[in-house]
Order: C-alpha cells, then structure tokens, then sequence
C-alpha cells in the first residue's frame, strides 16, 4: 500500500514528467507504455504495419473494456485494408512519414478521437475502455473511444416495487441512468453535470437538475460538498450520502435514495438536485424533508381518495412501527388500569408463566425478529421463503408453546415488523426499527411517561435537523399550510396548483 | 471539536445510566396483579365477635365493625379456565376481611394474598342493607372517593340482605361484578332498572344533602336479581328503605328519563290485558308558588305502540279502541306515578324524584329558605300528575 502511494507520488512529479512523455520513437514509446500497463493480462497489445507504408503502428486496448468489432472494422481495417487501397491510388499522400491530421481526418471511421502526449493520461484512458493507437514517428498519440461498458438490461426495481407505474428502473450504467432521465420527456433545461469522485479509482459522477427550478444556491451547495469529497473510491452512492449529509450522527438519512427513474424525474420537477454515481443503481435526492420517506411515486399515480387514507394508513403504521412494543409495555407495566378491563383479564391469563417481565419478553421477540429478517435477506433466493415461514413460525408458535412469551406479544411484534415495511423508504424503515428500541427501554423504566419523553427526544432532534438548509419536518416546522395538502394526506391534484414552499424556486405556479 | 463531541457522549452516558438507576419505579406486571372487580360491605352483627383480623386486640369493641368482600380476579383464574379447561376452578377469588375502618381492612387483605390488589378495574361497589341502615353512607364511601386508585365510574348498589352474597355465583366461569353490570344496561329496555349510578354521581348528592335513589339487588341461591330500588335519605346519608319494581316505575315515569319499557293495562270493555311499549317518554315538572304554599305540575308524555293485545273482538286501528286504550294505559300510568308519590310523600318522606331540583331552577329563593329540611316540606306538597299517552304504531297487525 505504502509503496503502491509512493509510486503514485513519483507519477506526479512535474521534474520526472518529462521521461512520461513520448518521444516519437515508436519502439521506446511502446516500451514505455507496457512497463506501465503492460504487466497486466487484460492489456492487449497489437503491433502492426499501416497499409502499404511500412510505417510500424500498434493499438493498445484492454481485452473485454473495449468493443472488439469496433476495433477491427473501424481501426485495424481502416488502417490496413483501406488505407493501402487509398495509398495505392495516390501515393503522394504519404510522404514516409504519416501526419496525425491524415489519421485522424481520413483514415479512422471513429467518432470520438484524443490525443496526448502524456503516458499517465494515456494509461488512464486505455484501463477505461479506449485504445490507444500508436504510430512510429508521431510524438502525439491518438485515444479512440470504443469504451463498451457491460451493463445489464433495464429491469423493474427490485426494492421499489410498485403495483401502478414504469417498470423501470436505474442500471449500474451511468450513461444508460442519464439516457433514462432524458427520455422521461423533453425538457431544454434538465442540465446533468459531470463530476469525478474517489482519489485512488476515479468514478464518474453526474448531478442532475431542472435549470429554471432548482434554486441555484442549492446547486451550488450541492456542486461544493460533492467537490469536497476526498475518499480513495466510492464504491456505491451511499458513501456519497453518508460524505454529503448534513448531521451523520442523526440516525436518520437527510438524503433520499431510489432506485426509480419516475421519482428521480418527479423530484427534480420540484427543484431538488439529484445525484447519480457510475456503477450503481441508487441514485440519491437533496434536500428530502421527513414526510417523503413516507411517500411512493404511486400516490400521484393512484386517484387522490385511496392515496388520502392510505397515506394515514402509513403514518399510523411509522407510529406503531415506533411506539408499538413500547405502547404495549408500558400499558402491561404501568398503567393497566388503562387497559379496558375484558382485555386486561385475557392479557393476564395469557402471560400467566411467562417467567420474565414484559421488556425481556418484547426484546427477545423484537431481537429474534430482527435476525429472523438479517438472516432472510442472506438466505439463497430459492430457501429464503421457506426458511422465513419456518423462522415465523417456530418462533411464533413453539416460543408461544413454551411459556416464553406471550401471544399477545407475538401479535405486538409481528405487527410492528409489518408496520416497519410499510413505509415505503426502505432505510426509514430501519431506522424506525432502531429507535423503538430506544422508545422500549424508556418505557421499560417510566411508564407512558417515558414513551412521551421519547417522543419528545425524537420531535426536538428531528425539528433540528435539516437536509441541504431546508427543514426535516417542513411542512410542521417551520410551519407552512400550502404544503399540508400534499403530507399527510394528499388533495387531488387539480386543488395542487402551487408548488411545495419549503424548496426556493423560481417558478412557484405547478400548472398554468 | 474533539472537546464537544466528548462531553456530548459523556452527557449521552450520563442520561443513560441514569435512567435505570430510578429502576423502573411502580413497575408491575400486570400477571402480578389481583384486579379487584368488585367489592361488597355488610354491618358484622354478632356483637362479641372475636375474630380479631383487624388486629387490634381491645381497639374501640362498641365500634361498628364492617366486612368487606373483594372480588379478585388473577391470572390463575383466568389463565387456567381457558388453557385446559379441565377442572372446573371459579373464575373469581372472594377475599372477605372484618374491620372497623375500610382501608386498614383492606390492607390486611395483603396478608392472605399473594398478589398486589389493584382496583382500578373496579367496576361494582355493594352496600349492604343493615350498613347502609346504620352508617352514613358518605362515610362509608369517603375512602373510595379519596382513593386514586380506584375507578370512579365504578358502579353503587345496595343488596337487600348480606351484600357479600350478591359476589357469590352458581356458575363458576362467570364473574358476579361483570354480571351485576351486564345487567344495568337493561335500563334500556324496561323501566323497572334505574339509571346507572356511579360513585361520581353520588359524591355531588352527598354534600349537597340530597336524597337519592340506588338500585337494589337481592340475592337467591347464587341468583342475582334487580328489585326496585333503595332510597337513601339526603339529611341522614342513610337507608331509609325500599321501593319495588311497581314504584320504580312510576318513578322513572315521573323522571322522564325511561328509554322503554312497558305498560301493562286491562281493556274496560273486555277485561282483556293491553300491552303498551314505550317508544319516547317525556316528563316536566312544573313548580307553582302561592304565597307559602308550594305545589307540582307533573306532564309526563309519551309515545309507543301497542305490542300486545288480548282483545281480539277489537281492530286495532280503530280510533275508538284506540281512544280508550290510550285512556286505560294513560290511568295505568297516573295510578303508578300516585302511588309512588304517595309511597314517598307520606311513607319515606324523601324527594329522590327530583322535584327539589325543579323548585331551585325556577324559584331559587324560595329554594334557599325550604332546602333546610326540603323533605319534610315535600311530604305535604300537593302534586297533580298528567298523562299523555299517545299510540302511534300497532305493529305489523291489525287484528
């Protein structure tokens, strides 16, 4: 490692730049270039003679990065095949010597053409997918794209399934993510800018916004934190997230990941700034506010009465996914006299023998249940639902049957698991799970007075937060009716005429 | 930066070991409780009783000494019930202690169970009638209406005989408390139930003076039965004695409050019995000062059907048959709603029927001057009663 860093330093220096430079003198040249790259098995090198000239040239390419097809139909016959056709018509054309303008002008059938004069940009450029074409007796040397990246075929996202809307969603291709924000429709003013990030692997990283709405400070905030990564490799956007984020202490994520094309689209319309990275799918979404974890693409897709009450639906479900264990145990502990007497009655016969109180009993479920589903996710895809049901059921059933824990508590737990998966945000979810917790413990030691203190942990920490200087509680805090219409609930859209006040923009009418 | 980052943690610390030092104060689980369901008082009679469960050999011996009954319910009860069903165990726990004050009384219930009584869950307190008799009932009650722990919508009855009878069951799945207050909401459906009374309702009578009504409760071989009601005396605090069901109707005529029932009445013509349901049911009391002399106006109103009738010559829809019949019902109702005034003007001599209430609305000042000893005055105030009874339905037949 060290002396991996060492050798980089060395490339660096400006006095010893001059020996990176070629010289013209093909032999040296070509030397030159393998006692940098040539040790590696994937690098191609192909020494050649140009069509009827004699003149000694050789391409550089890395056997799998680059299109093969490409090369031999555009480079290598080109350059042998038609060019002694050509050479054979007029020979004055070449002179003994081959000048780069020829090559490039009126020989080569490739669109993208570079050239350098610098070994360490060469090397850069042939690891990516170009090939490199060297000719004796030029000092220049010419990249010819013919990156063909591998890339998978454009799928329904898995982890973001929807019933009604595209199925579509992002690729590890970075070009194939930007093609698909091109294609959601025409817009002159989507403006995606390039980024390289990483020190050690640099990858190429895109932000995207809508030129006329998103607030240009925001960009600029954006632009300056993206810049001010300083990482050896970024291997997926999470770093980004994790490297950009406001508060990283917070257990919750101030920015948005998705991997879905429409709600990429549909947040850039609302004047965030999206950001993609090479190589993964997820691609992420400043600033979010707390009420979009709890949002889907599909409430706008859905006619607004279902999409009303269900949107209810999910924030009952964060509360319980929040409180419902803690609920149960400060009622069970502390305040039975709350319980309506009937339940009271079957809640005591059903934890009669249970030999622990009812903090051990919910955080041996909630902890079985949380590795029920760390082990699930790692399962091989064929056993992953069986062994679930089994899990589910062994601990249900046979933990039931021993006297361990209560049904009820069963019923407590699996509801509260259930709940958790129903926010549609997948890292929301967890970190609802995290802090119920938390929300358990306080309850465990004061009753529903502690569950009410947590909650007000929890309000004064996320009151607090912000993503990208724009509030995490927005509509609530700072307070803005206009925005209410479109949180916990969701009007129809022709009563959405303005657009969400907590993001500046320059436009605030959504519909003329 | 390092500095705040460490005090943070070192605070985040702080909080957290500190909060379980307060080690989950008045934590109980809820299987370690004994919920008291329902609780019963009688007077001891036996004046040398020995039995010196309250602990106080050669306390105060010409003390009234009172037995209180708590009905537990716990998780053995319940539990074992459902899961094997096999032996058929009581479903309720009766713990019975004898004191002459209620809460020490109650504390030495701990000595004989081995669970933490918990009262919130109380839902029917029983009065015996010779305690209820003897001892002011705002006495009785003061430490269930001071006590925190304890449901004030919690039910007051008083049992003709010993209370404690009242929480015993043949069945042994069901719990007595529950039953007594299953049994209320028949208040709906007939008007020989009074209204649920609750200890809330009670405490404002109480220190007001005024009289009041309780519903009564007998019990026959492990059977629990509604029979009338009790009237408690507002100047003594104490039983002054019973009404019947009969009473309790022209009672609740009188209040106006029914919200169905029947009245049974005999057709003139035929001697055949009349079947009237009361659909609404209206009353006012009217106030009239002359002078010195008080008197009442009762209009009672009410709407219903005829459910049943024995008089088969007749058709039912008839305007003469039904003329004569709101007639007979409206005399039924006049001869209830006499003869539970008389019963209470002359025999009790307390006004539980609330025309005391009337009187304060309308002439507040002469209220002040008679409310000293109202229920005397009461006895000798005339009252005229009138009914309206109007037939709107005769049912899916005309017959």
């Amino acid at each position: 490692m060290k002396q991996h860093d060492h050798e980089n330093k060395k490339t660096l220096d400006p006095a010893e730049t001059s020996t990176n430079r070629f010289s013209g003198n093909f032999a040296l040249d070509l030397e030159l270039v393998r006692t940098k790259i040539g040790h590696n098995s994937d690098v191609q090198f192909r020494e050649f003679y140009i069509g009827g000239t004699g003149i000694g040239a050789a391409i550089i390419y890395v056997d799998g990065l680059s299109d093969k097809e490409l090369i031999d139909q555009h480079i290598m016959k080109s350059l042998m095949v038609s060019f002694s056709e050509k050479n054979n018509q007029d020979p004055s054309l070449v002179q003994g010597v081959l000048s780069k303008e020829l090559i490039k002008n009126q020989v080569l059938t490739i669109s993208e053409v570079t050239e350098t004069q610098h070994v360490n940009d060469l090397t850069s450029k042939i690891l990516t997918g170009s090939t490199a074409l060297l000719v004796d007796g030029l000092q220049h040397v010419l990249i010819l794209g013919t990156t063909k990246g591998k890339s998978r075929s454009i799928e329904e996202p898995s982890s973001e399934p929807l019933v009604r809307g595209p199925r579509v969603g992002f690729t590890e291709s970075l070009r194939d993510n930007t093609a698909l924000l091109r294609q959601h429709g025409d817009n002159n003013n989507l403006s995606i800018i390039k980024f390289q990030v990483g020190q050690s692997s640099k990858k190429e990283l895109v932000i995207a916004y809508i030129t006329d709405m998103a607030d240009p400070a925001l960009v600029e905030e954006v632009q300056k934190r993206i810049q001010k990564i300083n990482i050896d490799d970024v291997p997926e956007s999470g770093y980004v997230e994790q490297l950009i984020e406001d508060n990283y202490l917070s257990p919750f994520t101030q920015v948005q990941n998705t991997e879905r094309p429409d709600r990429v689209y549909s947040a850039l319309m609302e004047g965030r700034v999206a950001i993609l990275l090479d190589g993964t799918p997820f691609a992420l979404i400043v600033p979010i506010s707390f009420s979009m974890m709890l949002h889907s693409p599909e409430d706008y897709y859905d006619r607004w009465l279902p999409t009303f009450l269900i949107r209810l639906l999910r924030y009952f479900a964060a509360f319980i996914s929040l409180f419902g264990p803690s609920l149960y145990i400060s009622f069970v502990s502390f305040h039975q006299g709350l319980i309506p007497t009937k339940l009271a009655l079957s809640i005591m016969g059903t934890r009669e023998g249970v030999p622990f109180p009812a903090l051990i009993e919910a955080l041996i479920m909630e902890v079985a249940i949380e590795i029920l589903r760390e082990g699930g996710l790692r399962l091989p895809k064929p056993i992953g639902p069986a062994m679930g049901i089994v899990g589910g059921l062994v601990i249900g059933e046979a933990a039931v049957q021993a006297g361990i824990v209560s049904p009820i508590m069963v019923i407590v737990v699996a509801l509260t698991a259930i709940s958790s998966f129903a926010i549609p945000q997948y890292s929301a979810g967890i970190t609802f799970r995290m802090l119920r917790f938390i929300a358990m413990f306080f309850a465990a030691v004061f009753g529903l007075y502690g569950v009410v203190l947590f909650f007000l942990f929890f309000c004064s920490h996320l009151v607090r937060l912000e993503s990208f200087g724009v509030p995490f509680v927005t509509p609530i805090v700072p307070y803005r009716v206009s925005d209410w219409k479109d949180f916990m609930i969701r009007m129809p859209l022709v009563k959405m005429k303005r657009r969400r006040e907590a993001i500046h923009r320059k436009d605030s009418i959504r519909k003329g | 930066m390092k500095h705040i980052t460490i005090r943070i943690l070192l605070s985040a610390l702080l909080v957290f070991i500190l909060l379980p030092l307060t080690g989950c104060w008045s934590n109980k689980e809820i299987e370690d409780l004994a919920l008291i369901v329902g609780t019963s008082m009688d007077l001891e009679k036996q004046e040398g009783a020995q039995e010196e469960s309250a602990g106080q050999p050669g306390g105060q011996p010409h003390r009234n000494r009172i037995t209180i009954t708590n009905q537990f319910v716990t998780s053995e009860t319940t539990g074992k019930g459902t899961k094997t069903g096999s032996s058929p165990q009581k479903a309720y726990n009766n713990v019975s202690e004898t004191g002459d004050a209620i809460l020490p009384t109650l504390r030495n219930m701990v000595l004989r169970i081995d669970k933490r009584a918990f009262a919130e869950h109380s839902k029917v307190i029983i009065i015996g009638e010779d305690l209820a008799r003897t001892l002011d009932m705002q006495k009785i009650l003061d430490f269930y209406i001071r006590e925190q722990e304890m449901r004030p919508s919690g039910l007051l009855l008083i049992a003709q005989n010993r209370a404690s009878q009242t929480l015993e069951s043949n069945k042994p799945m069901d719990i007595p408390a529950f039953q007594l207050v299953e049994m209320t909401h028949g208040h709906g459906r007939t008007t020989k139930i009074l209204p649920p009374t609750t200890i809330t309702k009670i405490e404002g009578k109480l220190h007001a003076g005024a009289s009041f009504l309780l519903q009564n409760i007998v019990s026959t071989k492990g059977e629990i039965k509604f029979a009338g009601a009790a009237v408690i005396e507002g100047k003594t605090k104490k039983l002054r004695g019973f009404l019947n069901e009969k009473d309790l109707e022209g009672l609740t005529w009188i209040f106006g409050n029914g919200k169905g029932g029947l009245v049974k009445s005999v057709d003139r013509k035929t001697g055949q019995p009349i079947i009237y349901e009361v659909l609404s049911l209206k009353s006012k009391i009217k106030p009239h000062v002359n002078g010195n002399n008080i008197s009442f106006d009762i209009k009672i109103e009410s709407e219903g059907r005829i459910a049943e009738h024995w008089v088969v010559s007749e058709n039912s829809i008839e305007t003469e048959f039904l003329k004569r019949t709101e007639k007979a019902i409206e005399e039924e109702v006049e001869r209830l709603v006499d003869n539970v005034l008389n019963k209470l003007q002359h025999e009790y001599k307390t006004d539980v029927a609330g025309f005391g209430n009337q009187l304060r609305i309308k002439y507040p000042r002469i209220w002040k001057t008679t409310k000293k000893d109202w229920d005397q005055i009461f006895s000798e105030v005339p009252i005229k009663s009138e009914v309206k009874i109007t037939i709107k339905d005769y049912g899916t037949s005309d017959e």
